[in-house]
């Protein structure tokens, strides 16, 4: 009887052994996840994101939200207009630049790797990567980047990530509407898993509110996984931009796949500057 | 006594799995000092530049592989030759990795630093160069029809301390290179990798030889940690692709710990292309010049 105490309890002191792979009491986030709009759900109460203008496709966001500021509201109704002129305005979705969070929420499949003492992203469009320390602090002095500096820790089921020091572009693009952001951009993300039944609710409700996407896409749902889903509530503080901060909701379900998704082709040359001496038909194709 | 024993017994019976799972531990930041493979001492190995600098080793700026080497065909020789040409006028052809495009296996293996995530069913590879990655199947197998990639589609497994990773299905266009020298490649191409831990002073002795061979890049920081004394990583590979090459060929490169140890962003694509609208987007223009 003595021995068998004992082997239960090595057994248990065995099944204890820390993992490299997640801390052991972290929630599995493992898997690769996915969503099928670009829109972001409004939270439960409180301020939201500025949205879209009268909520009309393809006219950029609502300028004339009471919670942009006069100088972000400017900048909003400026890329309002060069959409309604048939055109875009650079961002970096179309332009092969990183994505700031939340903006990088629009990107339809995601992998989260958790590892002891981080967590790696990888995001399917353009085979972008975002790291974020865990159990660690911003440095005094951040070096302003693309993702920002990114620090986690979890508290019990979820996973809270707060970002500071985004790279202040010449065209900032913090999300889809337009808005822009500064380098007082502070944004804190809640990650946790919810129950199919929630996840399928609120991608639902997501595309009747903000309609499908218009043209065809890589990513794609598991119509049949009926396992948890992921939610993310995050909120969003730049004093610059926004009178207030905003939060908002994107919510993922099990992917049916993860493809290669490339979006930079271009010809220009890193290093001479130039162009690069692309191949040349001898005579047109038609 | 009796009880004793059998916990022993149990405890030894418990680790043996964990023996037979141990796979080497690739963790960390690892970093090259050269863009290049690795010259094979004998046998057939990587093309090697022509075009050398007045202290001997291969000119970064003119790019020439010799396209005399046996292991090409000779469609591929003439494809390096006309590389070469292009470069020795001072302009650049077609490169994946100057116009950010995905680098599939071995020219991956020329960015300067890279970082491996094992899990138990795959292996993820982070590049710094573009915020690159690749994803490798553990224990898999590639499908019968391979959809084709940049990357390609890899399937790994370990064999005692190396991890062997085999590539198939990489995507190839008119612009498909392999290496620096802008060597082609066709739908044929399989890439075989073998990664194992080495002694401090073989990959000190490696890094070297091919910094002899190369030189250190000028036009980037070296983030190799020389006072270091732990493991190196060496990734052998071999390369078969009948249509392109007579032979399969093989070389290395080999990895020290880099001294960075955060990463930064190298984000290689900032171009004005609309990708939905086929034109360029309205970038912001001055009304008068800066000058």
């Amino acid at each position: 009887m003595r021995g068998t105490s004992t082997i239960i309890g090595l057994t248990l002191a065995l099944g204890a052994l820390p993992s490299d792979a997640a801390q052991p009491a972290a929630p599995d986030f493992s898997g690769v996840w996915a969503r099928l709009t670009f829109g972001f759900e409004r939270p439960a109460s409180g301020q939201g994101p500025i949205g879209r203008y009268h909520n009309q496709s393809n006219v950029g966001g609502n300028f004339e939200s009471p919670n942009l500021t006069p100088s972000a509201a400017a900048i909003v109704k400026q890329r309002s207009e060069i959409l309604r002129s048939g055109r875009d305005y650079p961002n970096p979705s179309l332009n092969c630049w990183p994505m700031v969070s939340p903006y990088i929420f629009r990107v339809q499949e995601m992998q989260m790797l958790q590892k002891k003492d981080e967590v790696v992203f990888l995001f399917m469009q353009d085979h972008q990567v975002r790291r974020v320390r865990l159990n660690s602090t911003h440095p005094a002095k951040v070096t302003p980047s693309w993702y920002g500096d990114s620090v986690g820790h979890y508290e019990g089921d979820t996973l809270v990530v707060d970002t500071i020091g985004a790279r202040i572009a010449r065209e900032p693009v913090l999300d889809m509407y337009g808005s822009p952001y500064t380098d007082a951009l502070h944004v804190i993300e809640r990650y946790r898993l919810v129950d199919y039944e929630v996840a399928k609710a609120a991608q639902d409700k997501n595309i009747r509110d903000a309609g499908p996407v218009a043209t065809e896409q890589a990513a794609s749902v598991d119509e049949a996984y009926q396992g948890k889903g992921l939610q993310i509530e995050f909120t969003v503080e730049d004093k610059n931009v926004f009178k207030k901060p905003w939060s908002a909701v994107v919510t993922w379900r099990r992917a049916g796949g993860w493809v290669e998704n490339v979006c930079a082709e271009n010809a220009y040359e890193y290093y001479s500057g130039g162009l690069t001496d692309i191949p040349r038909a001898d005579r047109p194709e038609f | 006594m009796r009880a004793g024993a059998t916990v022993a017994l149990l405890a030894l019976c418990m680790a043996a799995p964990a023996r037979a799972d141990a796979v080497p531990d690739f963790s960390g930041i690892w970093a090259r000092t050269t863009f290049g493979y690795d010259l094979a001492p004998s046998g057939p190995g990587p093309l090697k530049n022509l075009a050398r600098r007045p202290n001997g080793t291969s000119d970064a700026f003119k790019l020439v592989g010799d396209y005399n080497n046996p292991i090409l065909q000779p469609w591929a020789a003439a494809i390096v030759k006309q590389h070469g040409l292009i470069s020795l006028a001072g302009k650049s052809y077609p490169d994946l990795s100057n116009e950010c495009r995905p680098l599939p296996p071995p020219y991956v293996l020329r960015i300067a630093q890279m970082q491996m995530l094992q899990e138990k069913d795959r292996i993820t590879i982070l590049y710094i160069q573009d915020h690159q990655f690749r994803q490798v199947r553990l224990n898999g197998t590639h499908p019968a029809k391979v959809v084709p990639s940049w990357i390609g589609d890899s399937v790994g497994h370990y064999e005692g301390d190396t991890l062997v990773i085999d590539t198939v299905g990489i995507r190839t266009e008119p612009t498909s290179l392999i290496d620096m020298y802008g060597t082609p490649h066709t739908p044929a191409l399989h890439v075989i990798e073998r990664y194992r831990l080495i002694d401090a002073e073989a990959a000190k002795q490696e890094q070297e030889r091919s910094e002899h061979e190369y030189g250190r890049p000028t036009t980037e920081p070296v983030y190799v940690d020389f006072d270091y004394r732990g493991k190196g990583l060496q990734a052998e590979f071999t390369v078969e692709d009948p249509g392109t090459f007579t032979r399969s060929w093989g070389s290395s490169v080999a990895y020290r710990r880099s001294s960075v140890r955060e990463w930064g962003e190298i984000a290689c694509a900032e171009n004005t292309a609309d990708y939905y609208a086929g034109a360029t987007a309205t970038v912001p223009t001055a009304e008068r010049p800066d000058f």
